[in-house]
């Protein structure tokens, strides 16, 4: 009943106009059928209640067939001529209520509600809801409808929902402008639902976030959630409710200088997930020696934290981009003062600098002026929007990080990448040698630009190959990386990451592992390989050939 | 006292009793039952029907059903008194009785609308 709001709202609307027709039809009625006419044989007659049921009808609605049965008297005609008045004005201002009915705010919201819920009934894939609507969600959406993922929207402004809809995603992204941080919103948006697998929380205001967490869990607690959030006790709040995946932008960050400074073997394999090429260019080399960080909020204490525990000496210029605007009404870094600054923390003889405030004109600008008194320094810059990538690219900034980039593709490695997710994160256990030496092995193997992918063995991706192990056949993982052309040789495949559940999780796996039902896989391949690979187990004779050399 | 109480009571009793007026004599014999009074019920059972609209309640779903019943019969029996005269151009018993059982039935609506609007009045503490 309580989706069905839309024709309540027109029933209570329509019953003063529906009251108006009703009196006006009956007065205008009873009195043609107590007037006396006349025939056409002159003799006294008086209306039947159909007649005049009749008359009044086509009268009111100013359709005006003449005076039936017979010619009007004239005291027939003033009664009508007052009738004319009472109904037709009745019956305008019954169809001008429907009229504004049908531009009426509520009643427009009420359908567009009834619509959402209608296409949120009919969603039968998995689902993630995504609530806000801006940048970073625009990437997630597009990567997640690439892979299949079906993604509903919800955000507060009915400006971003319309612009939203006249993206043409496709498939359909349904949206719906509401309150993000009401129940009721969230229900609507299919919260509650089996196939509904994820959350994405990713706004501005870590309360907001937190409070959205904390509805989502309670609606729902099977349900994936991605929630930002930039500060630690936030973050320790979430843990407690049971967040199992926290973005926070500025410890990703951190963790990848303190990779890149310390282990580029395995920073260099995160960003290959991320679809880095997997090789280091030259220019993506961090210098060693001393580093500047410009700007000290939540980004330049990650940016400390990185680089003390990587041991590199650092200075830092503290700079708020909102009180430096205002003090020096300014968004340009870059006066004496602004020299003396730079020099004071060690320009000169520094290796790199950071710009990392809230502001990309400032951040450039301090680039800039770095590069003019230290040619040699290496500059990192911050950007904030994803809108001018461009002027970035134009300045020719050594590393840019964009964070709201880098929040996109956590959020969609995770939702629509688990395996590829979980690789990174174990990547963070590692040692420098281990990653140098996987990446030596996938150089030996796939070269410098594999692609990689996940499969689940099971009738729906792997059908010959679980067919198989249903009969009880024992496979071994190295067995799967056999060539069609000729078993004896392999394919250029790697396996990266093998999962059995949650608890059992093997990194590099190797060959000899058995395969078993319902197991995931994280390969590395190319094009090509990973055909032959989706060939083999799927089909019958590819396999049996691979197996026993039988063809 | 509540005057949208005092109105929509006033329209549901009076649709009750005008029926109650029109079905009242021999059901045989169309003299004893004026069009006047039929035309009456019909409208205002109408209007008690649109007071009725709205009411997203239980209560107010049933009494809305009511209504619309006691319209439905009305208006029929006002349409085999047209079909009569007009179309089969002679009143026959039939149709006079079909008149007014259909109007009865209708009354019998009524009936239970006003009694299940009692009932909630008494109900109500204040």
């Amino acid at each position: 009943m309580e989706s069905n709001n839309t024709i309540w709202i027109i029933i209570r609307r329509m019953r003063i106009p529906f009251l108006v027709i009703i009196i006006t039809f009956s007065i205008s009625i009873l009195g043609l059928t107590l007037i006396p006419g006349m025939d056409d044989q002159g003799r006294p007659y008086h209306m039947s209640f159909f007649d005049a049921f009749y008359f009044v009808s086509y009268m009111a609605s100013t359709i005006g067939f003449g005076e039936a049965p017979y010619t009007f008297t004239y005291p027939q005609r003033m009664w009508v001529s007052a009738c004319i008045y009472l109904t037709v004005i009745g019956w305008f201002y019954g169809i001008g209520s429907i009229v504004a009915l049908v531009q009426d705010k509520r009643l427009a919201r009420e359908i567009d509600v009834a619509r959402f819920r209608s296409k949120i009934r009919d969603l039968h894939e998995p689902f993630t809801i995504i609530l806000g609507y801006n940048n970073i969600t625009h990437r997630i959406i597009d990567w997640l409808n690439d892979e299949g993922i079906r993604v509903v929207v919800v955000d507060r402004d009915e400006e971003k929902i319309s612009a939203l809809e006249l993206e043409n995603f496709i498939p359909e992204v349904p949206a719906l402008s509401g309150d993000v941080t009401h129940p009721e919103t969230l229900k609507a948006a299919g919260i509650h639902k089996k196939n509904c697998q994820a959350v994405v929380a990713l706004f501005e205001d870590d309360m907001k976030n937190t409070k959205i967490a904390l509805l989502c869990k309670l609606l729902n607690k099977r349900v994936k959630l991605v929630i930002k959030s930039t500060t630690k006790t936030q973050s320790e709040h979430l843990k407690n409710l049971g967040v199992r995946y926290i973005e926070d932008p500025f410890r990703f960050v951190s963790h990848r200088i303190y990779l890149a400074l310390t282990a580029p073997s395995l920073w260099l394999l995160e960003m290959w997930i991320f679809g880095h090429i997997l090789k280091i260019r030259e220019r993506e080399e961090l210098p060693r020696g001393k580093y500047i960080i410009c700007g000290y909020g939540r980004m330049g204490h990650a940016l400390e934290r990185a680089l003390k525990k990587a041991g590199v000496p650092y200075s830092y210029i503290d700079i708020r981009s909102n009180e430096y605007k205002e003090t020096k009404d300014s968004a340009v870094f870059g006066d004496a003062e602004d020299y003396k600054a730079l020099i004071e923390a060690g320009v000169k003889e520094a290796a790199a600098i950071i710009a990392a405030t809230k502001d990309d004109l400032i951040n450039l600008t301090i680039l800039a002026t770095a590069k003019k008194l230290n040619k040699e320094i290496y500059t990192i810059g911050r950007e904030n929007t994803l809108d001018d990538i461009t002027i970035f690219k134009s300045a020719r900034v050594n590393r840019v990080y964009i964070l709201e980039q880098i929040l996109a593709e956590f959020t969609y490695l995770f939702i629509a990448r688990p395996l590829a997710y979980r690789f990174v994160r174990l990547l963070h256990t590692r040692e420098e040698e281990w990653g140098h030496r996987v990446v030596e092995r996938m150089h030996e193997v796939l070269g410098e630009n594999p692609l990689h992918f996940e499969i689940t063995i099971d009738e729906e991706h792997a059908y010959a190959l679980s067919r198989e192990l249903k009969k009880g056949a024992s496979i071994q993982l190295g067995t799967l990386r056999r060539s069609r052309e000729n078993w004896e040789k392999h394919n250029p495949i790697l396996f990266l990451l093998c999962k059995w559940d949650e608890s059992r999780v093997e990194l590099i796996p190797s060959d000899d592992i058995d395969v078993e039902l319902g197991m995931k896989l994280l390969v590395a391949a190319n094009e090509e390989s990973r055909e032959d690979f989706e060939y083999i187990v799927n089909n019958y004779y590819e396999l049996e050939y691979v197996l026993n050399g039988k063809a | 006292m509540n005057t949208e109480k005092v109105i929509s009571g006033f329209f549901f009793i009076l649709a009750m009793t005008i029926n109650f007026g029109f079905v009242y004599g021999d059901p045989a014999n169309l003299a004893y039952h004026s069009g006047y009074e039929l035309f009456a019920a019909i409208v205002i059972n109408l209007i008690a029907t649109v007071l009725k609209l709205g009411d997203k309640t239980q209560l107010g779903s049933v009494l809305l059903a009511t209504s619309l019943v006691a319209d439905i019969q009305l208006i029929a029996s006002a349409t085999v008194w047209a079909v009569a005269i007009y179309v089969l151009k002679d009143m026959s018993l039939e149709s006079t009785v079909a008149i007014i059982s259909l109007a009865a039935g209708a009354f019998i609506a009524n009936i239970v609308s006003v009694t299940l609007f009692i009932g909630d009045t008494l109900k109500s503490k204040r």
